[in-house]
């Protein structure tokens, strides 16, 4: 390292054209990766759909319990679904699209030769990484939040009419609330990591998809033959994450093999160790992505 | 300035950059030349930092890549017209781009003006031709106004008048006393772009010299003879430096020696010429006798190929009765 050349060319060069003090730096790679994640097509279309489907579910189950409550004339307890739930459960949906979104903010960037540009531009690669996660990341946040919000909205004169409003203060409310928006990030992120390391857009939404729906199932099958493997169920990614929504009287409707309401099977996880237990699985992807990232070429 | 020192680099069992070395200067046009799968591209990737050299190293400006503070301002580059996004706008494509340093969207527009892209800016990268997808190319490398421009093979798909216009860029942006390295598989192009020349061939350094002095080299020793008694000039002729290809029987391309030396060897022998040419190759021809590498033929019997010669490139094999009536 001939150190004192280096520095002398880098500063001719700096002074060669002080006309614009550009500079690459964290704050810039982050505003270049939110241009690009609102200025393709794909994200405008699986957040609008995600948007839709948590409304949509909500309202359509809001109104199917509130009518069934009108002929039955059943207790709000009866239901087995609190307001929170009602609220929340476009998730089982939205989950699939928030995925495939997760998936695509990397491997479109893969598809199209464009990743090449990103890493001509960001040559250190890492921070491209990082502030993609962090622009989808927050972009989930806000859209789930936003369906959740909206979902609340329109389901409230229904809701409150039979009792079953969303009382915003409890603490349980609070924790299925939020933990919907907190479940979905996390699956967002899943989605970007695999993707991060499979760069192949067909091949990543088949894992993932396969992860967070098929797999739980599997285990549930298996598991009638094997027991170690049925011990396993609550430490499926999706299994453990959903606990975050789970209410105290009710199972998470369209909950995909969670062992919450089943008596005999393993006991599922409490709800922040459930949602930190998937959290790990996503940090874990996400840390062989970024070493993946540096190794190879791009 | 680039400093690429012994760089190899190895694709599992494929070598596509053979321990190559050399250096691009500033101030010039520097033309990086090869046929296709030479090694161009790899090279000018892992200058940038996308591939990782399996040995040697690059530096550009002092120092590798990766390790510059805004690596847009030290190297424009554009690697190959599909390096975007196709569903995102041009305009976008490049405001992403400057966002990364900060440059400011007055100097997107500038590029955009410089690169005649104002009438697709804002329309999505997918529909544009190959010609336009090379112009975002070269608008992308310019936005950090680099002290070093890489572009690989940026005529490709321009039509005639894009050709010029790419070949006055960066003329002009060499004459500001930029570093400016383009590869093409085109001598003609490069003859009248570049002032320097690296020639790469299957992932060798071929020639690194002035324009001027490649062309000389490569086109000032070929002399063509023709002979009923070709046998025995050549087995007269043979040694050191010197190459003899036949295309036909009794006449034969003679590099590494004169017409003179020729002339005399055949006189004193008392054979029959009943042609002696000095060759005055065209750039296509140089370019070829350059890139040929070893497709060489010894044959002492006029008109045979070597068995070798069929496990090379068709290209130069096949071009070479071409060159010979030219």
């Amino acid at each position: 390292m001939s150190t004192t050349t280096q520095h002398t060319g880098a500063h001719a060069g700096a002074v060669e054209s002080p006309s614009r003090g550009a500079r690459l730096g964290f704050g810039g790679v982050i505003a270049s990766e939110w241009i690009k994640f609102r200025t393709v097509r794909s994200t405008v279309w699986t957040l609008a759909i995600t948007l839709v489907v948590m409304v949509g579910l909500s309202l359509l189950v809001a109104f199917g319990v509130t009518s069934a409550m009108d002929s039955s004339h059943a207790n709000p307890a009866d239901t087995g679904l609190p307001g929170s739930v009602i609220v929340t459960l476009g998730y089982y949906f939205a989950q699939m699209t928030i995925a495939v979104l997760g998936v695509l903010t990397i491997t479109g960037e893969y598809s199209t030769g464009m990743i090449r540009s990103t890493l001509a531009a960001v040559p250190r690669r890492l921070p491209a990484l990082w502030a993609k996660a962090l622009v989808l990341a927050a972009s989930t946040a806000v859209v789930s939040a936003v369906g959740i919000g909206l979902a609340y909205l329109v389901t409230r004169p229904m809701l409150s009419s039979h009792g079953m409003a969303v009382d915003l203060g409890d603490r349980t409310t609070q924790r299925v609330l939020i933990g919907c928006v907190l479940y979905l990030v996390a699956i967002a992120l899943l989605g970007f990591a695999i993707g991060a390391v499979l760069r192949h857009s067909a091949a990543s939404i088949a894992t993932v998809l396969g992860v967070m729906l098929l797999l739980p199932i599997l285990v549930l099958v298996i598991g009638n033959w094997v027991s170690w493997v049925r011990d396993l169920g609550p430490y499926m990614p999706t299994t453990a994450g959903e606990r975050i929504m789970s209410t105290s009287t009710a199972v998470q409707a369209g909950s995909s093999g969670g062992g919450a309401g089943s008596s005999s099977g393993p006991t599922p996880l409490a709800p922040w160790t459930g949602l930190g237990l998937l959290a790990g699985y996503v940090v874990a992807v996400l840390t062989l992505a970024a070493v993946m990232l540096r190794r190879r070429d791009a | 300035m680039i400093d690429v020192r012994g760089l190899t680099k190895r694709y599992g069992s494929k070598t596509a950059v053979d321990d190559v070395t050399f250096t691009v200067h500033p101030g010039k046009v520097t033309g990086f030349l090869g046929p296709n799968g030479a090694g161009k591209s790899t090279t000018m990737r892992v200058i940038v930092g996308l591939d990782r050299p399996t040995h040697g190293s690059v530096t550009v400006n002092g120092r590798p890549y990766a390790q510059h503070h805004s690596p847009l301002r030290e190297v424009g580059i554009l690697l190959d017209a599909k390096a975007v996004h196709t569903g995102r706008s041009a305009y976008n494509h490049l405001r992403a781009m400057a966002a990364t340093h900060h440059i400011p969207a007055s100097r997107v527009d500038e590029v955009i003006e410089m690169t005649g892209l104002q009438s697709v800016a804002k329309k999505r990268v997918g529909g544009f031709s190959l010609g336009m997808g090379q112009r975002l190319g070269i608008a992308s490398a310019l936005l950090g106004d680099p002290k070093t421009l890489i572009l690989d093979e940026p005529v490709n798909g321009l039509d005639p008048e894009g050709v010029l216009w790419v070949r006055n860029l960066v003329r002009y942006l060499a004459s500001e006393g930029r570093t400016v390295f383009l590869s093409s598989h085109l001598m003609s192009e490069m003859a009248v772009t570049a002032d320097h020349l690296i020639v790469v061939g299957r992932g060798k350094l071929i020639a690194d010299a002035p324009v001027s002095q490649v062309l000389a080299q490569a086109s000032g020793t070929t002399v063509r003879v023709r002979s009923p008694q070709a046998t025995q000039l050549v087995e007269l002729l043979q040694g050191p430096g010197v190459t003899v290809s036949s295309t036909e029987p009794g006449l034969m391309e003679i590099t590494g020696s004169t017409a003179v030396l020729i002339g005399e060897a055949a006189a004193r022998a008392q054979l029959v010429l009943h042609e002696l040419t000095p060759v005055v190759s065209s750039l296509e021809d140089a370019y070829m006798a350059l890139t040929k590498d070893d497709v060489e033929y010894h044959s002492t019997t006029s008109g045979i190929h070597p068995d070798h010669a069929g496990a090379h490139a068709d290209a130069p094999t096949s071009s070479e009765p071409d060159g010979a009536n030219r």
